[in-house]
């Protein structure tokens, strides 16, 4: 028997939706790191995230000036590309 | 199955047999349209992934950090500071740390040199392997997983590391940290407060900053206040201050994030108006010819509509999934040159995005909503003519 157009359309949805719902399943498993980084920032006092380490600014945003990227020199622009990636903390 | 249903079922088989008839442009449309979902919900997973974390993690982040500023600039902060700041009502505790950055000039890299007066006994259950050092023994040092990386230590334990006059100091590795807190220590070097003023060549006199503990965590916005007053040429950063700025680094106003819509919204305004700009002669004919076998303009609209529906929704899904696998098995690949620049040191991305209705309903609204409207309106100005000078 011939299958009709909407029942092939159906089954490619419910596939990939099954793809979904296999991925969200996993992410929803316990969290065993979040008490690890807790203590971690805890008891070492740190305040930000370690992503971006090519310049102080980006490994320490949250501690670190607006205006940092700007003073190696007079007139000095940023030029670090991971500048690009986060955006303006005011 | 109730007659209604059945006649909807069977506009759905038309319009999916009308799309298959045409694969080739359908598909590459579904391609391109499903590429432009994966970047945004890419893009909104990993920062909402991003987010969250540091959301959880720095609740945890000190109270209030003091710096000294000279010339706009920070620089080091007399201890003598922490007497003065001991007289405010509601502070707990005030330490001074000494921390800051070494370029190996070697690899490249920045190792973040992190100096701790006491190491608690938690601590120890964040190690890999290896034990924490006690205070009191020099040279021994906690390595994150990038520094531990960089250095290739191939099994030594001992190595060492030029001071900023060319000497040299000698440290030996007391343990690792463990891989899953590679978002926090990747680059740390972690030892006693004494090594890191003896590395730095710090004078006791001095520290990096203060870190300031107050009794009543309601009070900190107003301590850092009656800080700012007592110490003017200080800057003085709060906890709820550090959790915000993730709140915003990550945000559609970034650069890179407003390429990301821009991109998006640069697409779909093309679909859009291509759509939009009229239907192909043998896309009229058809609605003619539809028009002239009875059916109706409702209908037609259906049928488009179903179309439209079809497309855009295998390709929302199609991209999300597709986002979604890139920052988890893949750990965003793609955003990984521009998230960590030039960096030597790069921690491995162990994230799990926390899907939000918000997320779907937003990359929905970029993408579902302009593509129906682009597909409905031109068919529907069309079935709204005659047959005869539709088929013309």
């Amino acid at each position: 028997m011939r299958m009709r157009p909407s029942s092939i359309f159906a089954l490619i949805l419910v596939l990939l939706l099954g793809v979904d719902l296999v991925l969200v399943a996993q992410s929803l498993l316990p969290d065993q790191t979040g008490e690890l980084n807790e203590v971690l920032t805890y008891e070492l006092g740190l305040s930000d995230l370690c992503l971006s380490t090519e310049a102080r600014y980006t490994r320490h945003l949250s501690i670190s000036d607006t205006t940092a990227p700007f003073m190696d020199h007079p007139a000095a622009l940023e030029h670090f590309p991971s500048g690009s990636f986060y955006g303006i903390v005011q | 199955m109730s007659v209604d249903f059945q006649k909807q079922l069977n506009i759905l088989d038309y319009g999916l047999a009308s799309l298959w008839r045409r694969k080739t442009k359908n598909l590459s449309v579904i391609l391109v349209f499903a590429l432009v979902i994966f970047l945004l919900s890419s893009f909104q997973f990993l920062t909402g992934a991003l987010t969250g974390f540091a959301e959880k993690t720095l609740r945890f982040a000190p109270e209030i950090t003091v710096q000294h500023m000279v010339a706009g600039r920070q620089e080091q902060i007399p201890v003598a500071y922490g007497q003065t700041l001991k007289k405010i009502f509601g502070i707990r505790r005030v330490e001074p740390r000494v921390w800051g950055y070494h370029f190996s000039s070697v690899t490249g890299a920045n190792i973040t040199i992190w100096g701790l007066s006491s190491f608690a006994p938690s601590l120890q259950h964040t190690l890999l392997s290896g034990t924490m050092p006690s205070s009191e023994t020099m040279g021994a040092v906690v390595l994150g997983q990038g520094v531990v990386r960089d250095l290739n230590l191939q099994g030594r334990r001992k190595f060492s590391l030029f001071r900023s006059d060319l000497t040299q100091k000698t440290f030996s590795v007391s343990g690792e940290f463990k891989p899953e807190s590679e978002l926090l220590t990747a680059d740390l070097m972690l030892m006693s407060i004494a090594d890191s003023r003896d590395f730095f060549k710090m004078s006791p006199e001095f520290a990096t900053d203060l870190v300031v503990t107050v009794a009543n965590p309601a009070e900190i916005d107003t301590i850092a206040r009656k800080i700012a007053d007592l110490l003017p040429g200080t800057r003085v950063v709060t906890r709820p201050q550090i959790q915000q700025t993730y709140n915003v680094v990550f945000g559609w106003r970034s650069g890179f994030g407003s390429v990301c819509l821009l991109t998006c919204l640069a697409a779909f305004i093309i679909l859009a108006w291509d759509k939009a700009s009229g239907m192909t002669p043998e896309e009229k004919r058809e609605i003619g010819i539809l028009k002239l076998l009875g059916w109706q303009t409702s209908d037609i609209l259906a049928v488009r509509f179903y179309e439209g529906i079809a497309v855009s929704l295998l390709a929302l899904i199609l991209g999300c999934t597709l986002g979604y696998i890139h920052i988890v098995l893949f750990e965003g690949v793609l955003f990984r040159p521009l998230m960590f620049g030039w960096s030597v040191l790069t921690p491995h991305l162990n994230l799990t995005p926390v899907i939000h209705l918000t997320d779907i309903l937003l990359i929905t609204c970029f993408s579902i909503l302009p593509y129906l409207a682009a597909t409905v309106i031109p068919t529907w100005r069309a079935a709204s003519v005659a047959p005869d000078s539709a088929m013309r």
